[in-house]
């Protein structure tokens, strides 16, 4: 009972963190962890809000515990990266964002902030390919969202 | 310039330096229904605090990247226009409304004399302020939007293909404009429309270089204008549609853009002076438009409050404007559309 309230908490938590509204979504996002500390889907979303509102170092954390509950969970790799990126750790953000497109191809984020880290070390050839599969995958991305928009 | 955003190297440099060279602050937003091509709501324009460049949320990577890099080069112009003490843009009063309405008329009125279906008299002078703000906006947009572009060209080559891209949609969106409304509009206006845009993706096709951006490659109506013979031209019922007709001034349009922008040196020291002759050079180039297509007096140029200013009083000056040209006709046809 207690994972499936969980989900749902983090269900409301995600739906306050997409408009916006940090403080209610963390609130729901701690009630989750409370409930469910084994979930690494509740430290990824409480990682990336903490991203949102500037606290990458305590999100870096919440990545680190959502990748030890599972190895292969890519989104939290890719959060990882851009927290170490945000916290100018380019290495580390370089290795993260690498394992999160080599687990996911298709992950946006992923790719970029493994060309903006590159480029930081000054890997620049290197920086734009990975440039190249970020871009190629987020045209994918805009022409949907513009399809869905004249759907509407 | 606060943000937990990630940018590629090129543009945090050039947020930077705007920031630093404007002494002002750049806020980036994201959000869900903005416009594809992203929006700047600037303190040289509207009286706020702190810049902010608003961009569509699905754009995370270089898209973003290549949204703020223009509206950056935009603030830069913008900035240091205002910093000289001679920002303008393109304005309307009371007087200019009346001519340009009153010119508008005239020309539908002639277009109107050839159609077999009429448009309801109603309709038609509802058309005729649509037509004037539309140009005014146009005036106000495009030929920034070209400079703006070679600038992002010139200064951030990691962001081409993103650009390419980016620059292609937006011709497509800005060609199918009007489209739906070809049967109504006059024939003059919808042909100065498309010219305009024309000789903007031309200009841009050059200067990319993409000539899969050439309108007479990606434009289906224009496709059929690609290397035609001066014979062709001069025989073929196609010198009669729009389409061809739009060609015809799109190509004197782009020699007007590409003669003054053919002369700036687009790597120049990126200084306040360097962006306040940019913005010199969009001010000559948008007057010599409007000379093209004789609306210099419909228009005037003044500081962006006086434009502001009149978008809160066009429905006064449209009536006014309409009031001087039908007389007391238009008293009661006003008073059943309101």
């Amino acid at each position: 009972m207690t994972v499936k309230e969980a989900v749902e908490l983090l269900r409301k938590g995600l739906s306050y963190a997409r408009r916006t509204k940090f403080k209610e979504a963390l609130l729901y996002y701690n009630k989750a962890l409370s409930l469910d500390p084994n979930n690494p889907e509740a430290w990824y979303l409480r990682g990336s809000l903490l991203i949102d509102t500037g606290k990458s170092k305590e999100a870096l954390l919440d990545c680190e515990k959502a990748i030890a509950l599972d190895q292969n969970y890519a989104p939290a790799w890719s959060k990882k990266g851009l927290a170490f990126y945000n916290l100018e750790k380019f290495e580390e953000g370089l290795y993260a964002s690498t394992r999160a497109a080599s687990l996911n191809g298709n992950d946006v984020n992923a790719w970029y902030i493994k060309g903006v880290c590159l480029d930081e070390l000054g890997r620049s050839d290197e920086a734009q390919e990975a440039y190249g599969k970020s871009l190629e995958l987020e045209i994918i991305l805009d022409i949907e969202s513009e399809k869905k928009k004249v759907g509407r | 310039m606060k943000t937990e955003m990630p940018l590629s190297k090129p543009i945090r440099r050039f947020l930077n330096t705007t920031e630093e060279l404007l002494d002002t602050e750049i806020s980036l937003l994201r959000q869900p229904d903005a416009e594809p091509g992203g929006t700047l709501v600037d303190i040289y324009t509207y009286d706020i605090e702190r810049n902010v460049i608003i961009f569509p949320a699905q754009y995370i990577g270089l898209l973003k990247d290549f949204i703020i890099a223009k509206h950056c080069t935009n603030l830069m112009i913008k900035g240091a226009a205002t910093k000289k003490g001679e920002y303008k843009v393109c304005s309307y009063t009371e007087d200019s409304v009346y001519r340009g309405l009153r010119q508008i008329y005239l020309d539908a009125l002639k277009d109107e004399a050839s159609k077999k279906e009429k448009l309801p008299v109603q309709k038609l002078i509802q058309l005729l302020f649509i037509l004037f703000s539309h140009f005014n906006d146009d005036v106000n947009e495009l030929p920034w939007n070209t400079i703006v572009n070679a600038s992002v060209y010139h200064r951030m080559p990691k962001i081409r293909k993103t650009q390419l891209y980016h620059v292609m949609k937006e011709s497509k969106n800005d060609m199918d404009e009007m489209m739906e409304q070809e049967e109504i509009i006059p024939r003059r206006y919808f042909v100065l429309n498309k010219a305009m845009f024309y000789a903007r993706d031309m200009f841009l096709a050059k200067t990319l270089p993409a000539d899969e951006l050439m309108p007479v490659l990606n434009i289906p109506q224009m496709k059929k204008f690609n290397h035609l013979e001066v014979k062709e031209m001069l025989t073929t019922r196609w010198t009669h549609t729009a389409w061809y007709q739009s060609k015809v001034f799109g190509d004197n349009m782009l020699e007007i853009i590409d003669k003054p922008l053919s002369q700036v040196d687009w790597n120049g020291e990126p200084t306040l002076d360097y962006y306040y002759d940019l913005y010199k050079v969009g001010i000559n180039l948008s007057s010599n438009l409007l000379s093209y297509m004789t609306m210099r007096d419909w228009y005037v140029w003044e500081e962006p409050k006086h434009l502001l200013m009149a978008h809160d009083h066009k429905e006064e000056y449209e009536k006014k404007a309409l009031k001087r040209i039908f007389g007391d006709l238009i008293a009661d046809s006003w008073g059943d559309s309101t």
